[in-house]
């Protein structure tokens, strides 16, 4: 058993000193933290006025409460969904390059699994991002409406904030992966990117759409990546119970997807040379 | 000085014009290669921007005006938008990599050659995801544009517009690596806000921000184009349009050629791209 828990161990370490070497990494391109940042600054304050202008020509507005949400619920809503979102990083064209120039025989070389080696790299530049865009995104949303009036919605946020990195991670490698087949997956990348704006709820919560595409959003799994901890944040931790259940649910189904996807595609790669 | 003029012309009919031509039918010839791809990409784009109008018709659900904009103009705003940056990227494929191909010294290759060098640059790539946007962008009209003869040409117009403003912002922010080196991520930054401050209604900008647009980020010219141009044609702004484009054009020349002085390399052998 102590054998068993040993090698087990062992085997972590070494994701997670994937893990942490990707962070140290991150730390040394400063620049790119900077234009993220800047660009999330721009989309918040395009939002606002969105919002603003929106609000304003309600009946109320801009006290008016739209779908359980009022303005300042909507800029924190839109805060913690465009943090998650500029925060993931560019798998796609990472899994796409390593395919096209060969890199990929490196890695299937090494003692350590090409999908949890991917998960590891993935988390550790996500999260990283995600603290500081999240700080930025605090100080307009501070800046512009207030602090805002979570709650215990930090606790479900957080709870949830793990499970959507691990599910933004299974839907952009089961895209990336189609690099094995087709040459480039920049469009199929986009499509999942625009899914996540618009059914993930990242530009307009689930709770305003129309009736008919609520139920369908209901059983995608993009609304389990920005909407759940967005949505259990502002609402104060309402739900929590419901949206842990579904996150586990589609990260269970699709990274069986993933790994069937993987076993198919490495099957039919031919790198040449090394 | 007649005999000068009547050369150039003559230059322009027999060298430069029958150049771009095949630079364009090559290009074309390029991406028909790997056509699957191509078809992939460009329908991915085309879906890309259907989405997002999906996005505003959802919007527009719960709030059917916002600062007098309604549904159908923000459609118009995406067919001018797209459509512009679709045919000036298809034609000029490369202005939006000039700070890479300043930062990588690749232009060397094309200082070498006996053709006009900005003309040769951007004429030499062109983009696959480029060819969605400029359908998705006549999709549109054909969907929800004013079918008329007055309404056509209006729209040509601002599709004409709309490029010239994406093809000398972006060559102007790319030129900027002339001067402060590795602008890479920059100019990519800059392109990326423009691109998005031209889908958004430009009247939901107030103050700073609006001036801002419709000066050092002339976003606000292509943005206000629905209401300005294609609802009914607006002649202190199609004049105020383009005396702005004039000067975003001298700008971005003076900044692409001055800087050009400044360009220096390590001598890279390399291939067009």
């Amino acid at each position: 058993m102590s054998q068993v828990l040993n090698r087990l161990g062992k085997k972590t370490a070494k994701y997670i000193a994937v893990g942490r070497i990707t962070l140290k990494q991150q730390l040394a391109y400063r620049m790119d933290f900077l234009m993220r940042s800047m660009f999330m600054l721009l989309i918040l304050y395009v939002f606002m006025q969105l919002w603003t202008a929106a609000y304003s020509a309600q009946g109320g507005g801009l006290q008016a409460t739209m779908g359980g949400f009022s303005l300042k619920d909507i800029i924190w809503y839109l805060v913690l969904t465009e943090a998650f979102s500029l925060a993931f990083p560019r798998l796609c064209t990472q899994i796409e390059e390593e395919v096209k120039n060969g890199g990929v025989a490196v890695r299937l070389l090494t003692p350590i699994s090409y999908n949890g080696y991917q998960y590891f790299v993935y988390m550790g530049e996500g999260l990283l991002r995600f603290l500081i865009l999240l700080a930025c995104g605090s100080a307009i949303g501070l800046l512009f409406v207030g602090p805002p009036e979570f709650g215990g919605g930090w606790a479900a946020f957080a709870a949830l904030g793990l499970g959507n990195f691990t599910l933004a991670f299974l839907l952009n490698l089961c895209v990336a992966l189609c690099a094995f087949w087709v040459e480039e997956t920049r469009g199929l990348e986009f499509v999942l990117q625009k899914l996540q704006f618009t059914a993930g709820g990242m530009l307009i919560p689930l709770d305003l759409m129309p009736h008919w595409l609520q139920q369908i959003c209901v059983w995608l799994p993009f609304q389990a990546v920005l909407y759940f901890p967005a949505k259990a944040a502002v609402s104060g931790g309402a739900g929590l119970g419901g949206y842990l259940l579904l996150q586990l649910l589609w990260i269970v189904l699709l990274g069986g997807l993933a790994a069937w996807i993987y076993a198919r595609g490495v099957r039919r790669l031919n790198v040449n040379g090394g | 000085m007649a005999v000068e003029k009547r050369a150039r012309r003559s230059s322009l009919l027999r060298g430069t014009l029958p150049f771009l031509l095949t630079c364009w039918k090559l290009n074309l010839a390029g991406a028909m290669e790997f056509r699957l791809s191509f078809l992939l990409t460009a329908g991915m784009m085309f879906l890309n921007n259907t989405i997002w109008i999906l996005f505003w018709s959802i919007f527009f659900s719960r709030f059917p005006s916002v600062a007098g904009w309604e549904l159908s103009d923000i459609m118009m705003l995406w067919a001018i938008s797209a459509g512009g940056y679709g045919w000036a990227s298809m034609l000029f494929g490369n202005f939006n990599r000039i700070a890479y191909l300043v930062a990588q010294g690749e232009l060397d290759v094309y200082l070498t050659q006996p053709k006009p060098l900005l003309l040769n640059v951007l004429a030499s790539r062109m983009s696959l995801m480029a060819i969605g946007d400029f359908l998705f962008g006549l999709a549109m009209y054909v969907y929800i544009g004013e079918h008329t003869l007055g309404g056509l040409l209006r729209f040509l117009l601002a599709l004409f517009l709309s490029g010239l403003f994406f093809l000398f912002f972006t060559l102007a922010a790319g030129s900027l690596a002339f001067f402060i080196g590795n602008a890479e991520g920059l100019a990519y930054q800059l392109f990326n806000s423009y691109v998005m401050f031209t889908t958004y209604p430009s009247d939901i900008f107030k103050g700073f921000a609006k001036t801002l647009l419709f000066t050092v980020f002339p976003a606000g010219f292509i943005s206000f184009m629905p209401i300005g141009l294609l609802r009914s044609w607006d002649t202190g702004f199609m004049v105020t349009t383009a005396a702005a484009l004039l000067l975003l054009v001298s700008v971005a020349l003076l900044l692409f050629y001055g800087g050009l002085r400044r360009y220096s390399s390590g001598n890279r052998m390399v291939m067009r791209s």
